[in-house]
């Protein structure tokens, strides 16, 4: 344990501290724009500077540990001129149009601004004039508000491992861009948005698909329905005012049909239909070895993106099963309508997603069409979602609870419990146990799959069978996953995994890169906790006893992985060029 | 081998009525077949008028009258005798310590090395001393690294020496990036040997078995003689495994730089033979500790490992007898500038920036007035003249502002502008600059504007205030020592030269005639012959007249383009 | 080549101490001085040396710190102190050869150094 004072106030802590750490022990906030709880430091910013007794230096507190017999001031009028000449000159090299801006009233630098008072622009402006690259219509690079604190580069590289993102040049002209100076859309970028959840200013962004959303629900011709996820709910309530994790189901069920969708479906739902598929897929693999072991799940986009560029040689390990979304998008223009006489041509899906990435999934081959039109029109993040609430006047937090259809909007514990990592190993193993033994398992058999450690391995035993899963979240974690697999499928060697479950975004869904900003460890365990304590209050724990879901298969697919279930339910997978052109 | 050398040291015997003089005396004396009398360009004396000096006796005298010859060839030259009244004070005040090979030595070939005592130094410290006594014979002797930092070099060592690891690495940083500044470069392609030995002692005391050299790409003759020398090392036993029969293994790669300053910097540098892009990192942790690999590594400037083998063949206690209390040894600099003598000079620390500008760099260049001199390149800033008696040491120079650095010293003159001076090292700072941390990244740029704009007369007075409270922020903010000094040199000129920022911001005038848009073109009308051709070749018809009555510049609408100046037949168009 | 032991190394080292130098020129082969025109003046010595059959040595050299003077000429003779020559270009290379290595004369008004041949160094 280390002892040292700061600003005279005694502090004991471990060994490695770094400064900031032991100041905010004893609730001292020393200001910082480039650091994010999630990542290693760049100490680029150079707002976090402190002093030490004995010496002129300043040293960065986010990246210095405390040492023995330190005497630290964080503020004092030589530390506060410099920290705001250093805002000065950040502002100095940015746009500063914060009323069109994506992050207008939710960006760091315009609250340190805030913060520190700044009221005039003493220097230059130094304008960038970079052009913004769209070309991915799903995540925006406004590289001219780019203030360089390295954040989406080191997630890009280090945490999610797809290498899309780099800076080029240097000095004052450095900028972030597609590696290799391309458009982002012929990179390998994965979608995963993740450089948009750390991304301190409008500098990385969602395509804000509002406005066409807009323009479908007051279009008198459409009919416009709506589904969500189940990561939403828990996350919904920090743009209201709601403590962490708050589950608002029922609100966003009245929210939604406030603005204007003539039916209400739920994600889950297409959670549980999810399971079934997959579950049973599970079956014919592990107990009637019809088909190469592991299992690997392909709910996640960007996954399955990162998948086919990197790993295309693992794609007959990819369950077929679409993902929850893409199930409940086909089955609105096909079952729904049917069963409620609604021409399918004028249907109108939006699907409401913590995930940029299924923007893209909603184009990503033909079988996202599959009902004979585009399965799901609009995928919004629940970003944008909370700036239509807000656009339409709706006082969310006085809202009575709504209700959803049922028809495809009731849905068990199991299917809500996906927007946690973990989650669809969970729900797919409390089906498979079923479908293996008869018999249902307690619904914390398989607690051994939650949690935030990046590749969690278990083995669950069913009626004698060992069933070897593992757990990855992070696309960085991957990595030592597949390997694993690969090793031993060229070694000959017993496979390590029965069963994998991948999510691009640390944390599962919860952490998605079309959530609210600021994601932290925390968030993701209370935003997780949130879908936990929903599976305890819900009627059925199970897929399988759905009844809404045992009506689908009764009246129009049959059984799961009939042809019905395959022609909609299902999608193929193709290598796709890390570098297109 | 009796020789007489003859030099006008303030060329004023035009004639050269003294070689004759000289001649004749010693016909006189019948000692003319017996003596080589030979006019020299460079006696080692300056401004003493005419100087003889006599060989092998090696009696030097100066300020010579044409009445002194006759005694002086019959008593000190016949004779051999000193005549004491006469005879000169001068000494060459070089020591040769780093560059104790350079020009004598034939770089390329090892044998040379060896024939002067080569790898004597690795000898001792493998097989005579125990390291605990080698770390305390460099102790003794007080070297501090001479790329700038001024660091212990024992220290440094010692850090890594005690740190525990599988691995260690010692690098040598060769990416000598101050402009004007050569030193290692020369040091690398006139004894490359020397740094190897270096290296391999520093491997041997730090527990490192791997080294790299570090070399900017720029250098394309020191890469291939340290190639040479590597190669040539690794043959005669001296890299490779079990050094000279002791179980000491070392072995050495070469990397280049690709044209980054901050690759000197050692965590960038680390970056950069890692693979990755030259950015700095926060320090602590300092590499000694965790560094290349994340293995403790230690870092060296070129001239600091040449130096080392001295330490061991002569004594860190005679080492330590050469400098000043707090700065011992030598060292090199790169003497450039308004200087007569431009080049590389070795001097003891403690000598004065008087002594090394007059006694060995032969004085100003031309007729113009000493003004400062600018120390420690880009990071460093101007001492003025007044302080020309400074003993040089890092404690000295800092006090006054500047800094040692890795030994770049510019003569700055009257025609010289500080303006200017301050804005060339900030525009390479902000070109140099690797963009990570918003303090330097900007605040360079930023500063530069403001430079900028003082030198073409657009600043008003408060851009002074700003431009000193950025660069506190970049002082203070920046990452790397790149930053934090790059606003010595405006801090600097500030100091001193205030009134010259005034002059730019208020009165538009820059006194030295440098500042281009601040420069005043006026016809003299007393030589102008009505020619026409400057109104002619005026682009912005800022010239008006006629062939009458003649012509005037409207100095307005001038742009100072210079071209009138240039046209003129008859220099009849004055600029200042 | 055998690899040295630090036996064989005290051999040097005696060589060292011995110090006796021979008849050479040194030829300043740093970038300072191959920019002011070195290589040509290596050239012209090693051509009009092997010419006139004079063994004596061309050698390459560092950068001494002269660097104004470039391209030095070291000259060491017998009889004569070892003698810098500065701003050398090819035809005052070949007056070097013919006045002062044959004829041993010394070359006025181009000399930047003079030192004991001996390697007295300071």
């Amino acid at each position: 344990m280390i002892t040292a004072n700061i600003n005279g106030i005694p502090v004991k802590v471990r060994r490695g501290t770094t400064i900031l750490d032991a100041a905010k022990k004893i609730n001292i906030k020393i200001p910082v724009l480039c650091k994010h709880p999630d990542l290693d430091s760049t100490a680029a910013c150079g707002i976090c500077v402190v002093k030490n007794a004995g010496s002129g230096k300043f040293l960065r507190a986010c990246c210095t540990p405390i040492e023995e017999g330190m005497n630290i001031t964080t503020h004092d009028n030589e530390l506060h001129e410099v920290r705001k000449t250093v805002i000065e000159l950040i502002l100095s090299n940015h746009p500063n149009d914060c009323l069109q801006c994506a992050r207008n009233n939710n960006c760091e630098l315009q609250k340190l601004a805030a913060d520190f008072g700044i009221r005039e622009y003493p220097f230059h402006q130094l304008k960038k004039g970079l052009q913004p690259d769209y070309s991915t219509k799903i995540i925006n690079l406004v590289a001219d508000k780019c203030i360089l604190c390295g954040r989406c580069i080191n997630v890009c590289q280090n945490i999610q491992n797809v290498w899309a993102l780099s800076f080029l040049d240097r000095g004052i002209k450095t900028r972030i861009s597609a590696a290799g100076d391309i458009n982002l859309a012929d990179s390998p970028c994965i979608k995963c948005g993740q450089c948009s959840a750390h991304c301190p200013t409008g500098a990385i962004a969602e395509y804000d698909e509002t406005e066409k959303t807009w323009k479908a629900l007051y279009d008198p011709d459409k009919y416009c329905v709506v589904q969500i996820a189940p990561a939403v709910r828990v996350a919904i309530g920090e743009a209201f005012g709601y403590p962490e994790g708050e589950n608002l189901t029922g609100k966003l069920y009245a929210a939604l049909r406030k603005l204007g969708f003539k039916a209400v479906f739920d994600t889950s739902f297409g959670a549980d239909l999810t399971v079934m598929e997959e579950a049973t897929e599970f079956i014919q693999r592990f107990v009637h070895k019809k088909g190469p072991l592991p299992l690997i799940t392909s709910c996640c986009p960007s996954w399955v993106d990162f998948m086919e560029k990197y790993y295309s040689d693992m794609i007959e390990h990819f369950s077929t099963a679409k993902s929850p979304q893409a199930m409940v998008g086909v089955l609105s223009k096909t079952y729904y309508a049917e069963q409620n006489n609604i021409d399918p041509s004028k249907i109108f899906m939006v699907s409401i997603m913590p995930c940029t990435a299924k923007k893209y999934e909603i184009t990503r081959s033909e079988e996202m069409f599959a009902s004979g039109y585009q399965d799901i029109d609009v995928s919004l993040t629940t970003r944008e979602l909370s700036r239509m609430i807000k656009q339409a006047g709706i006082d969310f937090v006085g809202l009575e609870d709504g209700k959803p259809d049922h028809i495809l909007g009731d849905y068990t514990g199991a299917g809500v419990i996906f927007g946690a990592t973990g989650g669809v190993m969970e729900a797919a193993l409390r089906t498979a146990h079923y479908y293996i033994t008869g018999e249902n398992a307690g619904i914390m058999d398989f607690e051994s799959v939650r949690g935030l450690k990046g590749v969690k391995e278990t083995t669950v035993e069913i009626d004698g069978n060992s069933i070897k899963v593992a757990i990855a979240h992070g696309i960085g974690n991957v990595e030592y996953v597949l390997n694993k697999i690969q090793k031993a499928i060229a070694e000959r060697k017993e496979i390590p995994y029965h069963f994998v479950e991948v999510m691009a975004c640390p944390g599962g869904c919860v952490g998605g890169g079309g959530q609210p900003y600021g994601v932290t460890d925390k968030l993701r365990i209370s935003r997780s906790q949130g879908l936990y304590l929903d599976d305890e209050k819900q009627d059925f724990h199970y897929a399988h006893e759905n009844p809404y879901i045992k009506k689908l298969y009764n009246d129009f697919l049959g059984k799961p992985l009939s042809e019905k279930s395959h022609k909609l339910l299902h999608t193929f997978y193709n290598p796709r060029p890390l570098y297109r052109k | 081998m009796k020789v007489i050398l003859l030099k006008d040291t303030d060329g004023k015997d035009r004639e050269g009525l003294f070689h004759d003089k000289v001649l004749d005396a010693l016909q006189k004396e019948g000692i003319s077949d017996k003596w080589k009398l030979v006019r020299v360009v460079d006696i080692g004396i300056y401004n003493r008028g005419v100087a003889l000096k006599i060989l092998p006796a090696g009696f030097t005298y100066t300020d010579l009258t044409e009445e002194d010859i006759p005694g002086i060839v019959r008593k000190s030259i016949k004779e051999g005798k000193e005549i004491k009244e006469k005879i000169s004070s001068v000494k060459d005040k070089q020591v040769k310590i780093v560059l104790r090979n350079c020009g004598v030595i034939d770089p390329e070939n090892i044998e040379s090395y060896l024939e002067t005592g080569g790898y004597q130094g690795l000898k001792k410290v493998l097989f005579e001393y125990k390291p605990e006594e080698s770390i305390e014979e460099l102790k003794i002797s007080g070297l501090r690294g001479r790329g700038g930092g001024g660091f212990p070099l024992w220290m440094k060592w010692n850090f890594a020496r005690k740190t525990r690891s599988d691995e260690k690495y010692v690098i040598c940083n060769g990416d000598e990036g101050d402009p004007g500044a050569y030193m290692d470069r020369s040091v690398l392609e006139g004894d490359p040997h020397s740094v190897l030995e270096g290296m391999l002692v520093a491997g041997y005391l730090v527990g490192a078995q791997k080294g790299y050299f570090y070399i900017r790409a720029e250098y394309p003759l020191a890469i291939s003689r340290v190639q040479k020398a590597v190669d040539d090392a690794q043959e005669y036993g001296l890299l490779g495994n079990n050094i000279l029969g002791s179980d000491f293994s070392f072995s050495i790669e070469i990397r280049l730089g690709a044209g980054a300053f901050v690759c000197g910097e050692e965590t960038a540098l680390i970056a950069s033979i890692e693979g990755k892009r030259g950015y700095p990192s926060p320090r602590p942790p300092y590499p000694s500790v965790k560094g290349l690999w994340g293995r403790p590594t230690v870092i060296n400037n070129v001239e600091t490992l040449a130096n080392v083998p001295v330490i061991f063949t002569k004594g860190g206690k005679w080492f330590s007898k050469i400098g000043s209390p707090t700065s011992k040894g030598t060292k090199v600099f790169a003497l450039t500038g308004k200087i007569k003598n431009s080049g590389l000079v070795e001097v003891p620390m403690g000598i004065t920036l008087r002594e090394i500008i007059y006694d060995i760099g032969g004085g100003m260049l031309n007729s113009y007035d000493i003004k400062a001199v600018q120390t420690g390149g880009p990071s460093g800033g101007v001492i003025s003249k007044e302080h020309l008696d400074t003993p040089v040491d890092y404690e000295n120079l800092q006090k006054l502002g500047s800094i040692m650095g890795s030994g770049g010293m510019i003569v700055i003159d009257e025609s010289d502008c500080m303006v200017d001076l301050a804005k060339f090292y900030m525009n390479f700072c902000v070109d140099e600059s690797c963009g990570k941390c918003a303090p330097c990244r900007i605040g360079t740029t930023q500063m530069l504007e403001y430079l900028d704009s003082i030198s073409k007369g657009k600043a008003s007075q408060e851009d002074i205030a700003k431009l000193k409270k950025i660069a506190a922020a970049v002082k203070k903010a920046s990452l790397c020592g790149l930053g934090q000094t790059a606003p010595n040199p405006v801090l600097s000129t500030l100091r001193y030269f205030e009134e010259e920022y005034l002059e730019h911001i208020r009165d538009k005038k820059c006194r030295a005639g440098k500042c281009k848009e601040l420069l005043e073109y006026t016809i003299i009308q007393e030589k102008c012959r009505r020619c026409s051709l400057c109104f002619r070749n005026c682009p912005v018809s800022a010239i008006s007249g006629n062939n009458k009555e003649g012509f005037v510049i409207d100095n307005e609408k001038c742009i100072k383009c210079g071209n009138c100046f240039e046209v003129c037949k008859f220099e009849a168009i004055s600029r200042g | 080549m055998p690899k040295l032991t630090k036996d064989n190394l005290e051999a040097y080292a005696k060589k060292a101490a011995a110090h006796k130098v021979k008849d050479v020129i040194r030829v300043g082969m740093s970038t300072c001085g191959i920019a002011a025109g070195a290589e040509e003046v290596y050239e012209v010595l090693k051509n009009e040396v092997r010419q006139r059959n004079l063994g004596i040595e061309i050698q390459k050299c560092g950068c001494s710190g002269k660097c104004y003077a470039e391209p030095l000429v070291e000259v060491i003779v017998k009889d004569l102190p070892a003698v810098v020559y500065g701003k050398v270009d090819k035809t005052f290379a070949l007056a070097i050869v013919d006045r002062h290595v044959i004829n041993g004369e010394l070359l006025n008004d181009h000399i930047f150094d003079v030192q004991e041949a001996n390697g007295d160094e300071k």
